[in-house]
């Protein structure tokens, strides 16, 4: 990794086109996971979303951004909604008949569980196949935050 | 997002940065804010073409990387020119 010092810091701005270009790699990741047979295949799907959330987050713009891509996939009722950054990302990248509302909830639960209790250093999934997998991080979430958010 | 931050990018971006950079200059001053500029405009054009991707490095900073896509491509061309190396050797 390389540090290009600079003694008057920048800002790169996030455009429209680079968000579209994000969705796109996203949808990328989830043709690569239907179209693999290896389990573990979905932890490459679920890395590529959880990033992109984990920097907008870090930015304090995730709500911002997955509005806005909701309104760039032509969700434009479910960008009035309330909203939960990671699960619009999957809605996203991922066409309505082809993953059912409760693992997308799923995956978004086990995302958010991630954001919270993951370490930087560690990888999605080691830390999922850690913690039992997809199903009990997902159980993990609703027991230790989702009630109380 | 803070406007005055260090930039973080991986080898492969880095040599796309350094590529890009000299025609991208043409015309600006030559002061570290006219080379930031010109460095932030290279960045968000990788992100716009697919090339680059936003991310939290293990250190918590935000970052730059090849996206998947460019890497599979470098990756072959590495390979093709492998070959033709090859090639040449017999």
């Amino acid at each position: 990794m390389f540090n290009v010092f600079s003694p008057a810091r920048i800002s790169v701005p996030f455009t429209d086109r680079a968000l579209k270009s994000t969705l796109d790699r996203l949808e990328s990741e989830w043709e690569d996971y239907k179209s693999t047979r290896d389990r573990d295949a979905v932890y490459l799907y679920l890395t590529a979303v959880f990033e992109v959330v984990t920097w907008l987050e870090h930015e304090q713009r995730a709500i911002e951004y997955a509005r806005h891509a909701l309104i760039l996939r032509g969700h434009h009722n479910l960008a009035q909604t309330k909203l939960e950054p990671f699960a619009a990302m999957i809605q996203c990248s991922v066409g309505s008949s082809e993953l059912d509302e409760k693992t997308r909830s799923k995956w978004s639960r086990v995302l958010r569980y991630a954001a919270e209790y993951k370490s930087l250093s560690e990888s999605l999934q080691d830390f999922i196949k850690r913690k039992g997998g997809i199903n009990r991080c997902a159980a993990r979430y609703t027991l230790r935050l989702g009630r109380s958010r | 997002m803070d406007p005055r931050r260090k930039i973080y990018i991986d080898r492969i971006v880095r040599e796309c940065v350094d590529r890009a950079y000299p025609s991208a200059r043409l015309g600006r001053r030559e002061d570290d804010r006219a080379r930031n500029a010109v460095l932030a405009k290279l960045l968000s054009s990788l992100e716009e073409s697919g090339d680059a991707m936003r991310y939290v490095d293990a250190k918590g900073r935000i970052a730059w990387r090849a996206t998947p896509r460019l890497r599979d491509i470098i990756k072959d061309l590495e390979k093709d020119v492998r070959l033709e190396f090859e090639d040449e050797d017999v």
